[in-house]
């Protein structure tokens, strides 16, 4: 078990090393490209999608990036020419926050009700729950 | 024609059956059961008609048949040909009636001599399903529509669905996952109207039936994710679309019912909660039928796309009433009749696996919903994709990874102090090795870190449970390790193959956290004789090639992996072109070792072959997701395969 574990440790170091060119440019396309939702696909985004639109769209992030604009300022322009439906994350803003919000509710209320019931199912042993 | 009469027959003999059972209740005339049983096996026998006049119209090539001429094509291979009977709306609506009548069939000859009402009620409530899938049938997905004139030829099936040889196994996989989960719905609803709640006969009937569906959708999702892999060419298995959170929603209610079925076995608690939990995996499963069927989530002009819709939710609304209704009738029989010993207990991590559980459903409905009613409410379009779903996920399946360690190491009842030190420390050294391993390797992010710490606690106190086990039945028996593993195993089936298929989950887990924490990837174009480089691999592109195929044309790549200058082997990915498809569908190659898989997909080729722009990625324990998918469904098997003795420990 600790050879295989040892030698996956290895593989993964080997693996690590990027190739040299203009790596920071490119993680930071990639990283601006993964929340921007390709158009013709279903629900990918344009770093992930082989396809023709997207590898367009991640040379325009690449260039403004290039250019000096902020991620924020690319993620804008994208978002004035499609609508912020191109975001594949919602802005946490007015309406949206339900999104983020309900499933923090749920687990909230969730522990609660648990912790209750366990209280009360190990305390009164004649009364069933 | 034949088939659509025969769905409409169907109907009259379903609805004879629904209406038999309970006129054979109250009238006490029990003699009118083995009739609403026969109805259940003619409707099986009717269905099966449509659907092989369906594929036998489809190999015929009848393109008078409005299916065929949406899906058939004479250049299609004949498998294609097969299997796109599932390829569209109302081919899928059939085959899922299909496999419903069969199961119905299957659970009615197996328990069909039971004495008492439930089977009666499970049966009619699957006639009832039946029906309803009778009607779209027969109205708004009626696959046997008359097309005049008849066209010489259809277009075949979508490419995407026509390019992978897993298109062959993962629907089947998957609507018999997702169908299979009829039946412990229809025992709970034939167990509530029935009365027979109060004996929980109706989960021991049908434990096995969740297990086998469960571990169909289980392998149906792995099939799903692999497919997805070996086809998009993005190097990816999943990206949280609309058609894999639907796959997904019902297995993990699923997954949790398995769990809190136990503390309703031993304890004879939560079975409110559990018969909740049945009727919203079946509920699930409608609705992710609809959402991937229906169009509605991935087309942009939500709501326009036909009735359907409406049939649907009239379904869902219906099934939800009458269970709340049934559910009220019975909270006398539902309720607890047993307690919590300790608060330090398996009971209690069952608890928290089934919050976490619920809220990781809850999480991906609410995001795959969230567009429609955003924009039903407020008017606007909004994309919930991967990054909500990743950052909203992950401190979920952290916590439940972390769980997967705790459970099996706490007792039932109640632990002690010396107990809970004695189960819940050694793992660590689990937790610690995995934790070094990633930092070593790289890894930074804080759930990554998180990730392998866990699934190290996990594994380590998964396997450790084996290892206590076999040592003990060594010591009592003095059995050598094989026959003291075999023996443990088989002694409590149900105990160890949950333990297995933990393990089947560490392993894709491992996969998932290792393939997104170190994936490297890198594009070039390159000439034939150039190379490409990616930490420590090195391709040569060979010749660029084209062939012309019956129903596409193929252009490739092949690809030398270099080792030094000795060639170790070829890759070929591919760039499909469908007379019917505007963009080309690719087909990346993918070579697998057991630490990962260099993954290569064609982007872009000169159309005189003299250059292609290569995307090549290094995807570390990819393999390790498809093999941890065998082994959960390997776990769940040990557990479905009948127990001679049972010792539970």
């Amino acid at each position: 078990m600790t050879r295989l574990l040892a030698a996956i440790a290895f593989a993964v170091i080997g693996v690590v090393q990027q190739p040299q060119a203009d790596s920071i440019l490119e993680a930071r396309t990639a990283e601006v490209a993964a929340q921007l939702r390709c158009p013709v696909c279903q629900g990918l985004s344009i770093q992930d999608s082989p396809s023709e639109l997207s590898q367009q769209m991640r040379a325009v992030v690449k260039d403004q990036l290039r250019e000096g604009k902020s991620p924020d300022e690319v993620k804008a322009y994208f978002i004035s020419k499609y609508g912020e439906w191109i975001l594949l994350e919602p802005k946490a803003k007015g309406f949206n926050v339900l999104v983020y919000a309900l499933p923090i509710v749920l687990v909230l209320g969730g522990l609660g009700v648990i912790a209750v019931a366990v209280r009360k199912w190990t305390r009164a042993p004649d009364s069933p729950a | 024609m034949l088939a659509h009469d025969s769905i409409l027959v169907s109907m009259a003999v379903v609805l004879f059956g629904i209406v038999a059972v309970p006129v054979a209740m109250r009238t006490g005339r029990r003699g009118l059961l083995p009739y609403a049983f026969a109805a259940v096996y003619t409707n099986f026998f009717l269905v099966s008609v449509a659907a092989f006049a369906m594929v036998y119209a489809l190999v015929t090539h009848d393109f008078s048949v409005s299916y065929v001429a949406q899906v058939g094509g004479r250049s299609t291979p004949l498998l294609f040909t097969v299997i796109s009977l599932w390829g569209a709306l109302e081919g899928s609506i059939l085959f899922w009636a299909w496999v419903l009548s069969m199961y119905a069939a299957a659970v009615v000859w197996i328990n069909s001599r039971r004495p008492g009402n439930l089977v009666p009620y499970a049966a009619a409530t699957l006639l009832f399903v039946s029906f309803f899938f009778a009607i779209l049938l027969v109205g708004p997905a009626d696959p046997f529509g008359v097309v005049s004139p008849v066209p010489p030829d259809g277009p075949g099936p979508n490419p995407l669905l026509q390019n992978h040889i897993l298109m062959a196994i993962h629907p089947p996989l998957l609507y018999l996952g997702y169908v299979g989960m009829s039946v412990p719905f229809a025992f709970a609803v034939g167990a509530m109207l029935s009365g027979e709640v109060e004996t929980d006969d109706w989960m021991r009937i049908t434990r096995r039936w969740t297990l086998s569906a469960w571990a169909l959708l289980s392998a149906a999702i792995i099939a799903g994710m692999w497919w997805s892999y070996e086809v998009l060419g993005w190097g990816g298995y999943w990206a949280w679309d609309p058609v894999e959170n639907a796959s997904f929603l019902p297995w993990l209610t699923a997954t949790a019912f398995l769990h809190s079925a136990m503390v309703q076995e031993r304890r004879g608690m939560l079975r409110l909660w559990n018969l909740n939990l049945v009727v919203g995996t079946f509920l699930l499963t409608i609705l992710g039928t609809f959402l991937t069927r229906s169009g509605i989530v991935s087309s942009v002009h939500a709501f326009t796309t036909g009735t359907i819709g409406y049939y649907f939710l009239a379904f869902i609304a219906i099934v939800m009433l009458a269970s709340l209704a049934l559910v009220a009738g019975n909270s006398e029989r539902l309720r607890s009749t047993g307690r919590f010993d300790s608060a330090a207990s398996r009971e209690t991590v069952f608890l928290l696996n089934n919050l976490f559980l619920t809220a990781f459903m809850f999480t991906v409905l609410t995001g795959t919903l969230f567009p429609l009613v955003a924009e039903a409410i407020k008017g606007v379009k909004v994309s919930v994709g991967e990054p909500f779903f990743n950052r909203m996920s992950l401190p979920i399946v952290v916590t439940l990874l972390f769980l997967m360690g705790v459970g099996p190491a706490l007792p039932w009842k109640a632990a002690s102090k010396a107990e809970l030190k004695a189960k819940l420390v050694p793992p660590a050294a689990g937790a610690g090795l995995m934790l070094v391993i990633a930092l070593v390797a790289g890894a930074r992010n804080v759930y990554a870190l998180l990730a392998f710490a866990f699934a190290g606690y996990a594994a380590f106190a998964n396997l450790r449970e084996y290892w206590i086990g076999m040592r003990a039945r060594r010591t009592a028996h003095g059995e050598g390790w094989g026959t003291a593993l075999v023996r443990l195993v088989g002694g409590n089936r149900h105990r160890y193959g949950g333990y297995t298929a933990h393990l089947g989950v560490i392993l894709v887990a491992l996969g998932i956290a290792a393939s997104s924490t170190f994936r490297t990837e890198y594009e070039a174009t390159i000439k034939p004789g150039e190379t490409i480089s990616l930490s420590g691999h090195t391709l040569r592109l060979k010749s660029m090639w084209g062939r012309e195929e019956p129903q596409r044309s193929v252009v490739g790549a092949t690809l030398e992996v270099m080792d030094g200058s000795v060639v170790k082997g070829t890759m070929e990915p591919r760039m499909n072109f469908y007379p019917m498809s505007q963009a080309p569908v690719p087909t990346p190659a993918v070579r697998s070792r057991l630490l990962g898989d260099l993954y290569v997909n064609l982007q872009a080729f000169r159309p005189d072959g003299s250059n292609a722009t290569i995307r090549v990625i290094y995807e570390p324990l990819v393999p390790w997701i498809w093999f941890g998918g065998g082994v959960v469904v390997f776990g769940a098997l040990i557990a479905i395969f009948p127990t001679g003795r049972r010792t539970d420990a």
